[in-house]
């Protein structure tokens, strides 16, 4: 069996990668899917953090955070800590780095071996000293390896084929904060480090704050009322230490950007010495980051050449300089380094990441020296008993959680990590009873694992099932919406309204939502037209009008005052409080006009047109099916729809009795006389609607089906089969929406298809031909377009064809059904 | 930090925040505000949730936040100042964090 993991333990960073089936990859922490782990431990009051959070930490707590502790390696200083009253020693902080990064493994049992990296300076001891940080992290085998070599096998091993390193090369290692250059050979098959050099002070950060200091100080000063901008800035207590926080942030960026662009900009908003609002945009621009920067890349270009002379050897003695280390990504060193050199730099591999790669690559072809069974899928001896109290829901933003534990032994450790990454604990001494406050994602179902340690950081079987807490307005104790809340726009295809559900039935209260819909046809300025927000309760599969009504909106053209044209945006938010109160807000763009109305339940809203072009809407259906019945010979459909046209038209005679502003109840009865019948028609015509839409659909399916076929290409496949995917379950559900979204999208599908096919687009183009130049609405432009297209048709320029065909169908007029009785819609899509 | 969201949609959710921080503070632009309402509510809709820490409590245990300690004080922090949100990514009601936020904390 061979090792496989290869850990990359450095003196600001770690990283671990694992070697699987001739691949290599870095593993990602699990808490912010970083690659990397700072090498930064932090013995906090009552908890051992590593990593990003104990970084954090180093400068104001710094005699409880600890980093750079490689450098200590090998010697007998230890590290004096208040907080445990204790001392700690570098190979102590090392294990806990090395345990740390166990836990990113996921996908694999805990190795019980491991190659670990170091530089190529260390010594047998500080080597050893590496080793036995190994052992005390668990690996019961550790194979130490140099950093230049793990990175050259990084190279060697990179791209399809294994290339081959021949002779010597620079390792050139420029990191956040140090750097480091040797001198690697082959010799024999076997790579070896000739000889090293190094500055452990030198490396990105230090490019950072030259940026401020000499780049973003000086043009603030320039710019505003400061007088001493940069002590301010950098000074112990200075009144601007916040903003060079965010400055060191902001720097990094730009020099980021500074890799791909030319200019990185800079936002600054600050308050100046008067205490006015400050606010500039500093250009950071390449060259005078490079200018900055020039005298340090020089500086490691003389280690190299000086590291080259020692050892007898000039520039042309090298084949290549390797690059590692995150600073590398800058185009200038890149470049100075090759200029200097005149040897040819290789950045093929991911320079942050180069070392563990090596390591992991050295790791697969290495064999363990004994064989013992993996750590983690046979856990730890012992299990522990967890009795766990907590509240299921909670309204805070942070929740009380406590348990009691059996079973423990000494040295236990425990750890709560919520599931998205955003909170842990870190590891705390397992007691009897254990708590901790866990802050919650709001409006989430927020879920913890409580996990549990050995003293050498092995899991521990227990039965703490997860922690699973509700925060806001999941809370259970909210009410739940008894049915589908929806808002009826037009089905502009069918002449028709229909429901789109905006929440959903069982939501919690309370809750919102913004819709952005278009106007589906133009209102004209002073016409009695209007635009109609209609929200209802009821199942958003029925017809609007068998819905309970809750609160309605309309603006009319005599509101407006300039035309509201198709296709205009509007904006509406719906709102319903914990008592149920809707609360409707629309906002018409194009005339920037904004309404907006909080409806009771308790006191029905009743628009009475909306009324009366309903019951219009509803005889007039009932009157069309009634005869399509009796042509069916459907006799039994046909009474039951005769009774229910009976009581619309004796509905529709008491509506001119209704007065706009009636304050009776009369209004009231009507509408739900109304509502009543809407619901029995839904019922008796359901089956049909239903039949007639799955028939449209599977017509769609068949013309899309044949498309994909005549044309061998994998994505229109894949496509039609995501489109269809689920289909069984829209098919059955009461949804027609969805069914016809479904429908279009295989049309849509089916056109873009045929647009390829020249028969098919020759089909379309003689059909709109066919159609006389006086039903266009241009009829020059259309014989000019018919001319045209049959010369395109020709030449065989069937892009051309498909374009003609655009243009006839755009001056084609809407269908004749459209216009009848579109003043029933809403004007809404 | 995560692959599951483009990085181009986190640099149009930050610009967002920003934009919203920024109208935050003027009065009036109602059509401003309404068009980064919407740019937030098409994110929200890609899965993304944006959340503002600023004046939450922070410690150790929080890594959601990337946080740099402003004064001598490291106890009773709170986020005083949000360069970044804090975005997760929803999928199938289940939460993953995405981008730490970038604070700057200080005690009260």
């Amino acid at each position: 069996m061979t090792i496989d993991f290869g850990i990359d333990l450095g003196t600001t960073n770690s990283l671990i990668a694992h070697y699987k089936e001739g691949k290599v990859e870095v593993y990602k922490n699990p808490i912010g899917w970083k690659n990397t782990l700072p090498s930064v431990v932090a013995f906090r009051k009552d908890r051992v953090i590593v990593g990003d959070k104990a970084r954090e930490y180093v400068e104001k707590d710094p005699s409880n955070v600890f980093g750079f502790f490689k450098r200590k390696m090998g010697t007998p200083e230890t590290f004096t800590v208040p907080n445990l009253n204790a001392d700690k020693s570098p190979i102590e902080l090392s294990a806990l780095v090395l345990n740390e990064l166990k836990n990113f493994i996921v996908d694999a049992p805990i190795p019980d071996a491991v190659v670990i990296t170091i530089p190529a300076s260390f010594d047998t001891i500080q080597s050893n000293a590496t080793k036995k940080a190994g052992y005390e992290a668990g690996f019961q085998e550790v194979v130490l390896l140099q950093e230049p070599v793990a990175a050259s096998l990084a190279f060697a091993n990179s791209g399809a084929e294994t290339k081959v390193l021949e002779g010597q090369w620079i390792v050139y290692d420029l990191g956040g904060g140090t750097f480091d250059a040797a001198l690697v050979k082959l010799e024999e098959g076997e790579m070896c480090v000739l000889d090293h050099q190094g500055d452990n002070y030198l490396g990105g950060l230090d490019f950072d704050n030259l940026i401020i200091e000499n780049l973003i100080a000086p043009y603030i000063e320039a710019h505003g009322t400061f007088q001493n901008f940069y002590t301010d800035l950098k000074g112990k207590n200075g009144r601007l230490n916040r903003l060079y926080y965010e400055l060191l942030f902001k720097a990094e960026e730009a020099k980021i950007q500074l890799s791909v662009s030319n200019v990185a900009e800079v936002e600054i908003e600050t308050e100046d010495d008067l205490g006015n609002d400050f606010e500039c945009v500093v250009p950071v621009r390449r060259q005078d980051f490079e200018a900055l920067i020039r005298p340090k890349i020089e500086s490691t270009v003389n280690m190299v050449l000086s590291l080259l002379e020692t050892n007898g050897l000039t520039p042309a003695d090298l084949n290549q300089v390797v690059l590692v280390g995150g600073s590398t990504y800058i185009p200038y060193v890149r470049a100075q380094i090759e200029q200097a050199l005149g040897v040819p730099v290789n950045f093929s591999v991911d320079p942050t990441t180069a070392v563990a790669l090596g390591a992991a690559y050295y790791a697969g072809g290495k064999t363990k020296q004994q064989n013992t069974n993996p750590v983690s899928q046979t856990l730890a001896k012992g299990s522990i008993e967890v009795n766990m109290a907590f509240a299921k829901t909670s309204q805070e933003t942070t929740e009380y959680f406590t348990a009691e534990l059996k079973g423990l032994s000494k040295g236990m450790n425990y750890r709560i990590t919520r599931e998205d990454g955003g909170y842990d604990s870190g590891l705390k001494p397992a007691q009897t009873r254990i708590s901790e406050m866990l802050p919650l994602v709001r409006n989430a179902f927020n879920t913890f694992q409580l996990r549990f340690f050995d003293a050498k950081s092995n899991l521990i079987h227990s039965d703490a099932s997860p922690i699973g807490i509700i925060q806001g307005k999941y809370n259970l104790h909210g009410q739940p919406l008894p049915n589908d809340i929806c808002l009826e726009v037009d089905d502009v295809d069918i002449n028709a309204t229909r429901l789109e559900m905006v929440f959903e039935k069982n939501s919690i209260l309370p809750l919102k939502k913004t819709l952005f819909r278009t106007i589906s046809r133009t209102i004209n300025k002073g016409s009695d037209d209007s635009v109609i927000i209609n929200v209802l309760e009821g199942s958003s599969g029925a017809s609007p009008s068998s819905c309970l009504p809750l609160g309605i909106i309309s603006i009319s053209g005599r509101d407006i005052p300039f035309n509201l044209v198709k296709g205009s945006d509007v904006e509406i938010t719906l709102e319903i409080s914990e008592s149920r109160d809707l609360k409707i807000n629309v906002w018409f763009a194009m005339t920037s006009q904004e309404l907006e109305n909080t409806f009771n339940p308790s006191e029905r809203y009743l628009n009475i047109d909306k009324l009366r072009q309903e019951v219009k809407e509803l005889l007039f259906r009932a009157r069309k099916n009634l005869e399509k019945l009796e042509q069916r010979e459907d006799y039994e459909r046909a009474g039951r729809l005769q009774r229910l046209r009976h009581e619309l038209e004796e509905l529709a005679g008491m509506l001119p009795k209704l007065m706009d502003e009636d304050s009776g109840d009369l209004k009231y009865q009507m509408e739900e006389q109304k509502r009543q019948i809407a619901q029995s028609l839904d019922l008796l015509f359901k089956v049909d609607r239903t039949e007639a839409i799955r028939e449209t659909y599977f017509e769609a399916k068949r013309r899309c089906e044949a498309s994909v076929e005549s044309i061998d290409s994998k994505v229109y496949k894949t496509r039609f089969e995501e489109i269809i995917k689920n289909e069984r379950e829209y098919l059955n559900g009461d949804n027609i929406a969805i069914i016809k979204h479904k429908i279009e999208d295989l049309n849509t599908l089916s056109w873009e298809i045929e647009q390829k096919n020249p028969k098919i687009l020759a089909m379309y183009f003689h059909y709109f031909s066919s159609i006389p130049n006086d039903r266009y609405l241009n009829p020059d432009k259309a014989q000019q377009l018919k001319d045209i297209g049959e010369k395109a048709l020709e030449r065989q320029n069937y892009d051309e064809l498909t374009s003609i065909i655009y243009g006839l169908l755009a001056i084609l007029p809407s269908s004749e059904k459209q216009s009848a009785e579109v003043a029933a819609l809403t004007g809404l899509r | 930090m995560s692959n599951l969201v483009n990085p181009a949609i986190l640099t149009i959710a930050n610009a967002q925040f920003n934009l919203e921080k920024k109208l935050a503070q003027s009065v009036g632009d109602g059509m401003a505000n309404r068009q980064v309402a919407r740019i937030k509510n098409a994110l929200e809709s890609l899965g993304l949730h944006i959340q503002d820490p600023q004046g939450e409590v922070y410690n150790e245990t929080r890594t959601d936040l990337e946080a740099s300690i402003d004064g001598p004080s490291t106890e009773n922090l709170r986020v005083v100042s949000v360069i970044k949100p804090i975005i997760f990514f929803k999928e199938e009601q289940k939460l993953l964090l995405v981008q730490r936020g970038v604070v700057i904390v200080s005690a009260v």
